[in-house]
């Protein structure tokens, strides 16, 4: 059974994607990407972002990270702060950390896609 | 087997087969991303609700409310018609019924109706092939019009053109219904509808389908201008808090006097303190870009959903 399953689904993403969004506005590190007018189209994606992070359905590639992140320049730094973000979302939350510890290790799995190394 | 209609032609949908993949199939150009439900990228609006109610699932209520449906997930027991979800539609030639002016510079068009649309939403309006901007519809669906305010731009052509040379009995023509800042709340959930000048247009609109369906809640309308002139249906709106008891109307002006219903502040700087808790909230913002861009985020950080944000932004021609 997935993370995704282990936590509740859709729902848990629900719960989860406007604290986890709120958080990286407001984070001065990675708020200029996530800052954009088209409020829904940018938390639908934080929403497929979570998902997939959650280990739920999703189709995405190591080639779809590497196309869609290329663009951005992204460091270590912008990784670990997302990365931060959720780890705090999800303690919000109250996720058990052994859930917690495999959502990071399915982050950590896409990282040198995300920063094109 | 079934088939599905797409921009006027019809499509054949296999047994199993989704609504995206049957018009990919054909060589349709349709946006798509994760193909698993979430990305939302592929979404699209259904005649008839019936059918793509399977294809729902994580839609906001306004989005349902609009029968719109991921059609990476639809897979169609029965014929439907469905359009992207930014398609304008057909065109259609409408009189105008009155024109009137409600302030120095905001004129109310009232032209003949037969659309099918949800208050708040906004039609394209064109003199002829080359001018054509959009308005907000002020109107409910039950009114014996279709109403818009038009904020006239000396140096606007089409403002110009309404305010100048359109008279009762010409004809425009009219393409929509588009947006989706419309009225999708629980009865019992508080309403907070921001406006800026014209952007009253679609909150009265909301506003008054709000209590035509029966809310309860409090609904609390800020309407943010320059002077109390700019102000217009200043009598309308008090009216409409004095004949409903879980409706208030405060304008927030850069100058003029506090009064009753009239504060003279900043409006981001009255908001924060004003609304500083609004987990719960379902919020309406319409008017000028920065004013409505500032309130959604302010808002959002102090706690509200972004799915109970709903905007509509008024663009100046040219300002693309």
């Amino acid at each position: 059974m997935s993370v995704y399953e282990k936590i509740g689904g859709d729902g848990a993403v629900e719960a989860a994607v406007d604290i986890f969004y709120r958080k990286v506005l407001m984070d001065d590190r990675i708020s200029d990407f996530f800052d954009t007018v088209d409020m829904d189209r940018q938390r639908a994606k934080q929403k497929a972002f979570l998902t997939m992070a959650f280990g739920g359905p999703n189709n995405y590639t190591g080639k779809d990270m590497r196309e869609g992140h290329k663009h951005l320049n992204l460091t270590e730094e912008h990784f670990n702060a997302v990365a931060e973000n959720l780890i705090a979302t999800l303690q919000e939350l109250s996720v058990p950390q052994e859930y917690i510890d495999e959502i990071v290790g399915i982050c950590l799995s896409v990282k040198d896609d995300v920063l094109n190394k | 087997m079934t088939v599905v209609t797409y921009e006027g032609t019809q499509f054949p949908v296999a047994d199993g087969e989704t609504v995206l993949d049957a018009l990919l199939r054909a060589g349709q150009v349709v946006p798509y991303g994760c193909r698993a439900g979430v990305c939302h990228s592929c979404m699209m609006s259904a005649d008839d609700p019936a059918p793509v109610r399977q294809a729902q699932v994580g839609l906001s209520d306004t989005q349902k409310a609009l029968n719109y449906f991921l059609s990476c997930q639809c897979q169609p027991a029965s014929p439907l018609e469905v359009k992207l979800v930014n398609a304008a539609g057909a065109k259609q030639v409408v009189e105008v019924l009155e024109k009137t002016a409600l302030s120095e510079s905001v004129y109310r068009l009232r032209l003949a109706p037969g659309l099918s649309y949800r208050p708040g939403q906004y039609v394209n309006l064109s003199r002829d092939a080359k001018l054509s901007r959009s308005y907000s519809l002020a109107s409910l669906p039950s009114d014996p019009w279709l109403e818009f305010h038009i904020r006239h731009y000396p140096d606007g052509a089409f403002s110009s053109w309404v305010v100048n040379d359109l008279q009762a009995g010409d004809t425009l023509e009219l393409q929509g219904p588009l947006g989706h800042c419309i009225y999708a709340a629980e009865a019992n959930q508080p309403l907070l509808l921001l406006g800026t000048g014209t952007g009253l247009a679609p909150l009265w609109g909301i506003a008054r389908e709000a209590l035509a369906q029966g809310h309860s809640a409090p609904i609390t309308l800020v309407i943010s201008g320059r002077s109390l002139e700019d102000c217009y249906y200043r009598d309308q709106l008090l009216a409409l808090a004095a004949a409903h008891d879980n409706v208030s109307v405060t304008w927030v002006l850069q100058d003029g006097e506090a009064a009753d219903h009239v504060e003279v502040a900043d409006i981001y700087q009255y908001c924060k303190e004003r609304f500083p808790e609004l987990n719960g909230y379902k919020i309406y913002l319409c008017g000028a870009k920065t004013f409505v861009n500032k309130l959604r985020k302010q808002c959002f950080f102090a706690g509200a959903a972004v799915r109970d944000i709903s905007t509509d932004v008024f663009l100046q021609a040219g300002s693309l």
